[in-house]
């Protein structure tokens, strides 16, 4: 037997990330800023896209692409309040979206008559947090059933996002939930994130979400193709009345 | 968790690489994976073995070097030239 040893050294994720970088420059082109939305399953993600599309719809063109395991529920729901600007992506199986699978989706939508893309992921607090998928910022979403320290149990999720939307706050009377221990504990992991603090049942705070997602379509600038630093919109609008 | 996906794309490169460069057989596939990689190892391993033990890779095995910080790779191969001619 004649045995050798061949050095590949090549990153597990080159090609995902290879593709992520040419789906950022193709919405970069088209001034399309993507928010890549992150969280367990049922902390409300849908819902907030729901009544984004409901209240902003006449304002802003707004596509989205949604990921489940299975069924196209998600992409019902959303679809009921916008034309033809939703792509569902049927994972069969894996746990989180990939750069691929975006890139795919793009294909249906037409950029030019967009304004902003919601990619919704798979809802899990682990594996997305690996997948770069050429979003702008990665968006996680915790709601105030759950525990305040999520944060420090998906520490990497909470590390790669730049914004956290904590959500069904109207639940907080009714709940054992400490919301300024939540952000501590966010915080603590990464300092720079900005919180919303949301109820996409009675309203509350949505008024600062839009303002953000406004902002967001307007800036242009570097912050929207760049990878997410934390730092610029998010510190901007963190000092505004409804930002935690 | 997403374990299954690492593994299918280290398949992948492996597969690349020997169809690249026209290896002959593969034994050994070395990875590299960090603590905070957001992997399980010994689930890697386990999703690894069950790949590498069917067509194309002829029972080719794992070694795993789990290490600081999040780095993910395939850092070599290990081929079988087999018996040189007489």
């Amino acid at each position: 037997m004649a045995i050798r040893r061949i050095e590949v050294r090549e990153r597990v994720m080159e090609r995902n990330d290879t593709i992520a970088g040419e789906v950022r420059l193709r919405l970069g082109e088209h001034g399309v800023p993507a928010l890549n939305l992150v969280s367990s399953p049922g902390s409300g993600k849908t819902l907030l896209l729901e009544r984004t599309l409901q209240d902003l719809g006449r304002e802003l063109r707004m596509a989205v692409v949604t990921g489940d395991v299975q069924t196209q529920n998600d992409a019902d729901r959303i679809a009921r309040w916008t034309d033809d600007l939703v792509q569902a992506v049927v994972t069969g199986g894996a746990c989180h979206l990939d750069a691929l699978q975006v890139s795919n989706a793009l294909e249906a939508l037409d950029l030019d008559a967009t304004d902003l893309l919601f990619i919704e992921n798979v809802g899990n607090l682990v594996c997305p947090a690996s997948w770069d998928l050429g979003e702008a910022a990665k968006v996680v979403l915790f709601s105030v059933t759950e525990g305040e320290d999520k944060p420090l149990k998906y520490p990497k999720m909470f590390r790669e996002a730049s914004y956290a939307v904590l959500t069904k706050v109207d639940l907080l009377p009714h709940v054992p939930f400490d919301l300024e221990q939540a952000v501590a504990y966010a915080r603590a992991i990464n300092p720079a994130l900005t919180f919303f603090r949301v109820s996409s049942i009675d309203g509350t705070g949505l008024d600062a979400w839009y303002g953000f997602l406004r902002e967001l379509h307007q800036s242009g600038g570097s912050m929207r193709w760049e990878r997410p630093t934390g730092q610029g919109v998010g510190a901007a609008v963190d000092a505004r009345a409804g930002y935690a | 968790m997403h374990e299954m996906s690492v593994a299918l794309e280290i398949c992948r490169i492996t597969e690349a690489r020997v169809g690249r460069d026209s290896l002959p057989r593969v034994r050994e596939v070395g990875v590299i994976v960090g603590r905070q990689s957001g992997l399980e190892p010994d689930n890697l391993l386990f999703c690894l073995d069950a790949l590498l033990g069917r067509p194309p890779f002829a029972g080719a095995r794992t070694e795993l070097e789990v290490v600081a910080g999040d780095e993910l790779s395939v850092s070599y191969l290990e081929v079988d030239d087999g018996d040189p001619p007489h």
